[in-house]
């Protein structure tokens, strides 16, 4: 058993399906409510099964993922979340200099949905494997 | 001998160009107490940045290029 790739967590389902909910929870049709959602992907090393945890709702443009909960025989393999801004109003839909940072600081890749797409940064899989215990690794 | 002349301060001081960065920033990102602000006087004028203050954060801020001699924002850039 190994890691994802990132092209394999875009083709996972359950992936898909919770980038779109978290876009859907974002409110992006409401300007003075749109914010970033977002949230974990883990593997249970034993089966290989993809799951997803959600993180607390972020502010307008910034959301903490830094303290995934930890979930027994699985690891954490990515990160998600959205881009609620529109670029027609000049936002950059892609991922920011601190989403490709924390990127590479937590280890793991960082799936993003924006209203033109989606977008990937950081590592292309978990940073040394499905080693390193729950969590992020080290 | 060298000649060498000492280059005029900016019409715009620093925190009049923070001033109107703070301005706009306010309006499209509503809360800013999450980040750090960079000011910095540069060739093209002033830059402004603000960047998040805790690095694992994802998300991101606004930047700025402010005239020094006009105080006009000659580009801005949100980031998410």
């Amino acid at each position: 058993m190994r890691a994802p790739t990132i092209a394999e967590l875009l083709a996972d389902t359950i992936v898909q399906r919770a980038l779109d909910i978290a876009w859907s929870d974002s409110l992006v049709t409401d300007p003075s409510r749109r914010h970033e959602e977002g949230g974990w992907i883990y593997m249970e090393v034993a089966s290989g099964t993809i799951a997803v945890r959600r993180s607390a709702a972020g502010a307008q443009a910034s959301l903490d993922l830094s303290a995934p909960p930890v979930v027994t025989g699985s690891v954490v393999v990515g990160t998600f979340h959205t881009h609620p801004n529109p670029s027609a109003e000049g936002w950059n839909p892609g991922p920011s200099t601190a989403d490709t940072l924390s990127a590479i600081i937590l280890g793991v890749p960082c799936l993003i949905r924006a209203d033109d797409g989606t977008y990937s940064t950081g590592p292309d899989s978990r940073r040394g494997g499905l080693t390193g215990g729950p969590g992020y690794p080290p | 001998m060298t000649q060498t002349t000492t280059p005029a301060p900016p019409a715009i001081a620093g925190d009049r160009a923070l001033a109107i960065a703070q301005a706009d920033a306010a309006t499209a990102y509503r809360d800013l107490s999450s980040y750090r602000v960079h000011l910095s006087l540069e060739l093209d004028g002033w830059h402004i940045d603000y960047e998040l203050k805790d690095p694992r954060m994802k998300g991101g801020g606004p930047h700025y290029v402010i005239d020094a001699s006009a105080g006009q924002i000659v580009s801005k850039r949100y980031e998410q």
